[in-house]
């Protein structure tokens, strides 16, 4: 068997590069799948905090599944299932330099329908489906995150954009 | 069917060049892509991870703060339950304490009935916890003891020990003074570092550090028992000092030698019989004024 380099986290070099790997997508993960009326920022920090108090029972390989599981739960503790509703950048850079007024009037009103679509979309297929199409993580990265299959990760993913697709063209 | 896996090869990010050009093909392409375009900007802001990790330290060392002051409430319990155990220590071993003040004798009986009569003005003190396993006491004054049969029973003053083993005795300790009268069995007096047995009506006088050697008496107890002083051959300060003791009175002397030898006894009932007891034999006179009395040649 090989040996372990390190039994637990509680050195600070290893703490702290734990959370350049991790903090970010946290974060992202509890901003798809709660919204930002409860600040994943500081659910992240806290997470952290939660896991730097527990540092001498995590194993680095643990260390983001507990992070994963505690951010999640803070959340729960907080959230009494309102609707989530992800914002998007509204100072978006000019791609186009011959923007016609309807253009920008359609544009407008296309990330509205995504907005409203995103937020009907169920928990579990938005995290799924943002996590893969914003974060650009692969389905087997997702799977362990979510704690599922692959296949199911591909099923909410695919899901995800087929309601979306109807959602925004009936709207 | 073909469309549907093309999407989620898609979606894996796992087309290659050939099935990327079939995608292209498709009618949703233009759609798809617009879709994701407008995904990216539902993009949580970036963590700047060196601000949120100092902002973490900051906590973390706050929170560590945090559970010193948890520390704060227990060490209040444990300093509670230090002074409880330490008083409760205290309290067992500590000595029992007898004193007298002017013109008040005392009567105490002792663990083992042992009976401790004790003058005016005078200390005494023994633990009773420890009383089975060795007999002592401490001794600051005068007392007389009637000491009951059984192990080594020991007086401890400042001017020396005495060690018995049953018996009647009397011991003064006062300023100067070192005096211990035997009345029944034997009594062992040390001081420093001499030692001597007494025998019934031998005593053993320290005057002034001095070893006064005296004639046997034939009493059966010390006078003051009886409420009255008695003195032989003592220096008039000895007489003044108890007189002090007995009567709450204080003493201012004139052209007196206080070291004249005074043979004699007063009264602890009457003052001014008392007085003219130890004044009339000297040819002093005194005169009176609340408690303060000073003596003249007449």
């Amino acid at each position: 068997m090989p040996k372990k380099l390190h039994n637990n986290i509680c050195e600070e070099h290893l703490f702290n590069s734990l959370f350049k790997k991790h903090s970010q997508d946290l974060n992202n993960f509890l901003h798809y799948k709660f919204g930002e009326r409860l600040n994943p920022k500081d659910k992240t920090q806290e997470a952290f905090i939660k896991l730097w108090e527990n540092c001498k029972k995590v194993t680095p390989e643990k260390a983001k599944s507990f992070l994963f599981t505690i951010g999640n739960n803070l959340m729960l503790n907080e959230t009494k299932h309102q609707k989530v509703v992800l914002k998007y950048q509204q100072t978006k850079p000019k791609h186009y330099t011959n923007e016609t007024p309807e253009f920008v009037l359609e544009e407008k009103q296309y990330m509205k329908k995504l907005q409203i679509a995103l937020a009907n979309l169920s928990e579990a297929q938005r995290v799924a489906f943002l996590m893969n199409r914003i974060d650009g993580k692969k389905h087997k990265e997702i799977a362990e995150v979510l704690g599922i299959s692959t296949k199911a990760v591909e099923k909410r993913i695919y899901g995800a954009l087929k309601k979306l697709r109807k959602d925004i063209s009936e709207l | 069917m073909e469309r549907e896996v093309l999407i989620k090869k898609w979606l894996s990010n796992n087309l290659n060049s050939q099935e990327f050009q079939a995608f292209k093909q498709l009618e949703d392409f233009n759609e798809l892509t617009r879709l994701n375009a407008a995904l990216q900007d539902f993009k949580p802001q970036e963590l700047e991870s060196d601000i949120e990790l100092e902002r973490l330290n900051i906590a973390l060392k706050t929170k560590s703060k945090k559970q010193n002051n948890w520390l704060k409430p227990f060490m209040r319990i444990a300093a509670i339950l230090a002074i409880c155990i330490g008083s409760y220590y205290y309290t067992t071993t500590l000595n029992t304490n007898i004193a007298t003040e002017f013109a008040q004798k005392e009567n105490i009986v002792l663990p083992d009935d042992s009976q401790v009569k004790l003058n005016a003005k005078s200390t005494l003190a023994f633990n009773k916890k420890s009383w089975e396993d060795a007999r002592n006491l401490d001794l600051n004054g005068e007392a007389y003891f009637k000491v009951a049969k059984g192990s080594k029973f020991t007086v401890h003053t400042t001017a020396g020990n005495i060690s018995v083993l049953g018996t009647e005795f009397n011991i003064n300790n006062r300023n100067n003074l070192f005096e211990v009268i035997c009345y029944e069995g034997s009594v062992k007096v040390e001081h420093n570092k001499t030692s001597r047995i007494l025998k019934p009506g031998e005593s053993f006088l320290i005057l002034d550090n001095k070893l006064v050697e005296r004639p046997k008496t034939d009493d059966t107890s010390p006078f003051w028992i009886n409420n009255e002083s008695s003195f032989k051959s003592m220096p008039y300060a000895q007489v003044i000092a108890e007189f002090e003791r007995q009567y709450n009175v204080t003493f201012s002397v004139n052209n007196i030698d206080i070291n004249e030898v005074f043979s004699g006894s007063f009264a602890h009932n009457n003052l001014d019989i008392a007085l003219q007891a130890i004044t009339i034999p000297l040819n002093l006179a005194y005169t009176k004024n609340n408690n303060k009395i000073s003596l003249k040649r007449e």
